[in-house]
Formats: C-alpha cells, structure tokens, sequence
C-alpha cells in the first residue's frame, strides 16, 4: 500500500470533521502537481501524494484559519510542518482549528532542475524506474538519474520520516536514498570572496528582479501580503521603480521580516520566475539566528521566537566597544 | 563661506550616493542616537567643548528599540559609509528593555551585513549614557577613524 493510498484511506476517516481541506491534486503538467481544497467525501478520490508534490501547502493555512469557522486540515510533508509550527509558536493560527495530517516523504524532484537539464525542451511525460526518471520529450525519451534531480532541501532533510509535530501521521516505508550533502557548502563560495565581489554578485543576481512579488506571496511565514511596507505611501520605504538596488532593498525587507521565522522550505526560490537564489540568503538568517540565539525555526511550539524575547546577558554576542 | 553653503545645502537634500564627500576626508556617517542617554551625552559632549570629527549626521529617535535594521540598510543604500547606533547601557534603558531587543536584531544585522556585500566595520552599535560625554568623542573618533580606514582601500 502506497503512502498516497494510506493518505486517502485517513482522510476517508477524518474528512467529516474538517470543515476544508488542502492536498494536492493531478496536473496536467507532467512535472507538477496542484493545490487543491476539499470539502466533500466524494473529492477524496483526487488527492495524489508522489514525489513531485514540492510545494509548501502551508501557504493557504493562515488566510483559509481566517475566512472558515472550523477545523482546516492540511497535508503536509514533514518539512512543512515546521511552516505550520513557526505559525502556531507565533500565535498565529488557533491550535485547535488546524489539523496537521503529515504523510512521511521520501524526497521531492525540482521540476526547475529537470526543466534547466533538458534544456527548457517541453516536457510530455515523467516516470520513475529503479532510481532512474525516464522524461519524456517531444521526439525523444531521456533517462536521467534520480538522485540528481530531488529539492535542494531534501539533500540534508533529517526529518522526513518523523515530523516535529502532526494530529496524524502517515509513515512512508520508501526510504528517500538520498546521498546527504553539506548544507553550506554555496554559502562558503560566496563567503570566500572578496566583500566587492559579493557585492557584485548580488548586483548581478538581484539586476534581473522584477518585484513581481512571487516570493514573498508564496510564503507561508510572510502574513502581511498586500499590507507589506514596500506597498506603503506612508512611511515611504520603497519606490516602484524596478531596479537592483530596490530590488536588493526589497529582498533585505524579507530577510528582516524573516529573521529567526523562516523554516526554509525554499518556496520563494522555487517561485521566482528569474531564478534569483533567494534561499541562500534564507539560509545564511536561518545559521545566524542558531548561532546566536540557539534557535530553529519550526521545531518547537512553546519556544519564544528569538527576537521577541531577550537575555540580560547573551551568551553569544560579543559586543565591540570603540571607545 | 561658500565651502559651508555647499554643505548645508547637501546635508538638507540628503546623501547623495558617489557624490562629493565634502570636507574633512570626507565620509558620511549616520548615527542613530536614543533620546534619553546618548542623545544627551553627544549633547554633554558639544557643550563640554570636546573636541569631534564633523562627518556624523545625528538623527535623535526615542529609543534604541526603535532602530529598524532597515533604517540602516537604507542609510547604506543612500550612500552612507557608515551608520552607528547608540543607545542607554543595557539595563539602564528608559522604557527598561528597548535596548535589549535592540542588541539582539543588531547583532543579527551586523552578522547579516557581510553577506550582502556591505563590510561589517561600516556598522557599529554602542552603548553610551547621558554622563559620558568623553566616551561618545571616543567613540565618534574611533568609528570615524574605521570609516575612513574602510573607505580608503
């Protein structure tokens, strides 16, 4: 029995008590699959949970905990369940309204990586064969190897298994077979440079942003949506302009906004329509804040996030003192 | 005379990024100075008649809580060279834990700073009370010295 069996078998049980429910459903793109909200029994029958099923359905959680009165149950992978308890330690979504119905994973491919392999050739068919995906082109049918194409994320996943918290839990037998890598290893590439060629490399990156926005409305942590500062006349932060350094600014907005929350589900990423390596700069907040606070976003949901609370004496900051 | 109009009229319109340094080497700094100790000790130091670098531009806000990390992002951004932060000693904060909040997202922005490209010497955060008035001319003369150093390479 498939992971994708038992997660509708479960929701077969349970679907009475929810009032709605997220899950992914099929696409017609061979390479992704769909959000998709539930509210009757014989709807079930869509849910699919595979290997391509890497968006981070908790997205939706805050705004649908805000527009329905009962329960709103979400399937989620174990990462994503963290998105969720970031959201719960902040207050931010009512405990007894959200049902966690976290199914074990065994890695998820990035449709980007296969697109960006082949080429930007169009994509017909994608299957999984011991280890291998065969894709199918137009004219020709190409064999690459798995283990090259999963998430970023899922190279140093150490949760996919056990989720920090979930009502219920479906295990996945299939073990991901995954080669873990070093987490950091981009981030001391560009830290080895010279400060003006990072700066320069981020010019470059952040010359292509077009403030389309995608990133920060894909994000599960990033409530404000249209009430974002950047939007506002009054204070005045941020002109309309399109340009790097606004778009630098803008993206300095998230990383503050995001500071000791992100969960690093690597959304903003995967939705920047210019490949912007905006994960990186989540990942390099994300080890700040644990070796400064000692604090990981989305592992606990009694843990006071760090800059909401404070120490007299803080263990790991060494103050300068130019005087 | 002209050499003062010039300044003041820059200083009015706001920095200008690559623009002319003026005078004194040159380097603009931006400081953020708490209402209650640091703004009064920059003042104890003025009228004390000790004797500071004229490249910080102070801009007084109630407290060093209400210093937003990106106030300093957009400081660097309109072509600071640098920006220091100062407020009350910790546990001596007029609202009693400002500054405290303070320290933590500063820290994490002076970590953060080096990754974007922006040199970490360019931003400092002190504590300074309203009775030291020699320390903040310390400090001024000391961050200044650091600013030019950077900007010099």
């Amino acid at each position: 029995m498939t992971v994708e069996d038992k997660l509708k078998e479960k929701i077969n049980e349970i679907i009475d008590d929810l009032d709605l429910l997220v899950g992914y459903s099929a696409s017609e793109l061979p390479l992704k699959v769909n959000p998709v909200f539930i509210k009757n029994r014989e709807d079930v029958k869509n849910l699919v949970f595979n290997k391509l099923c890497i968006n981070n359905l908790a997205t939706y959680i805050y705004n649908l905990s805000k527009k329905i009165k009962g329960t709103a149950g979400i399937v989620l992978k174990p990462c994503d369940a963290s998105s969720v308890i970031q959201l719960l330690s902040e207050g931010l979504l009512d405990r007894e309204k959200t049902r966690m119905i976290v199914a074990g994973c065994s890695g998820v491919f990035d449709y980007k990586k296969i697109q960006k392999h082949l080429g930007g050739q169009k994509i017909i068919s994608l299957e999984l064969e011991n280890g291998n995906l065969e894709v199918g082109t137009i004219n020709k049918k190409n064999t690459l190897k798995a283990a090259d194409f999963y998430a970023d994320k899922c190279y140093w996943c150490q949760i996919y298994n056990k989720p920090p918290l979930y009502d219920d839990f479906i295990e996945n037998d299939q073990e991901p077979g995954i080669q873990p890598a070093d987490k950091y290893a981009d981030l001391e590439i560009i830290e080895s440079k010279s400060i003006e060629e990072i700066m320069n490399y981020w010019d470059g990156q952040f010359s292509r942003c077009i403030r389309c926005y995608a990133c920060r409305n894909v994000c599960p942590l990033e409530i404000c949506q249209d009430r974002c500062i950047t939007n506002l006349d009054e204070p005045y932060w941020q002109s309309q302009r399109i340009n790097t350094q606004e778009g630098k600014f803008f993206q300095m907005i998230r990383v503050m906004h995001l500071a000791g929350r992100c969960t690093e589900c690597g959304e903003c990423e995967r939705a920047c329509p210019k490949n912007i390596p905006l994960a990186k700069l989540m990942k390099k907040s994300a080890q700040i804040v644990e070796r400064l606070f000692d604090y990981k976003a989305g592992q606990e949901i009694d843990k006071k996030p760090p800059f909401l609370t404070f120490k007299d004496v803080e263990q790991n900051i060494k103050e300068e003192n130019l005087s | 005379m002209n050499n003062n109009e010039n300044n003041t009229l820059e200083a009015s319109n706001g920095f200008s990024p690559g623009g002319d340094p003026g005078k004194n080497g040159g380097v603009k700094i931006v400081a953020f100075l708490c209402n209650w100790c640091s703004y009064a000790g920059a003042d104890a130091a003025g009228t004390s008649r000790l004797r500071q670098p004229e490249n910080i531009r102070i801009i007084r806000l109630p407290c060093s809580g209400r210093v937003n990390p990106l106030f300093i992002i957009k400081a660097f951004n309109q072509g600071a060279d640098g920006v220091l932060v100062s407020g009350c000693h910790p546990n001596d904060c007029h609202y009693s834990e400002g500054n405290f909040y303070a320290r933590r997202r500063l820290e994490f922005l002076k970590e953060f700073l080096p990754f974007i490209g922006i040199d970490k010497r360019r931003f400092s955060y002190q504590w300074v009370s309203a009775s030291e008035a020699q320390k903040w001319q310390n400090v001024v003369i000391n961050f200044v010295k650091r600013i030019e150093d950077v900007h010099a390479k």
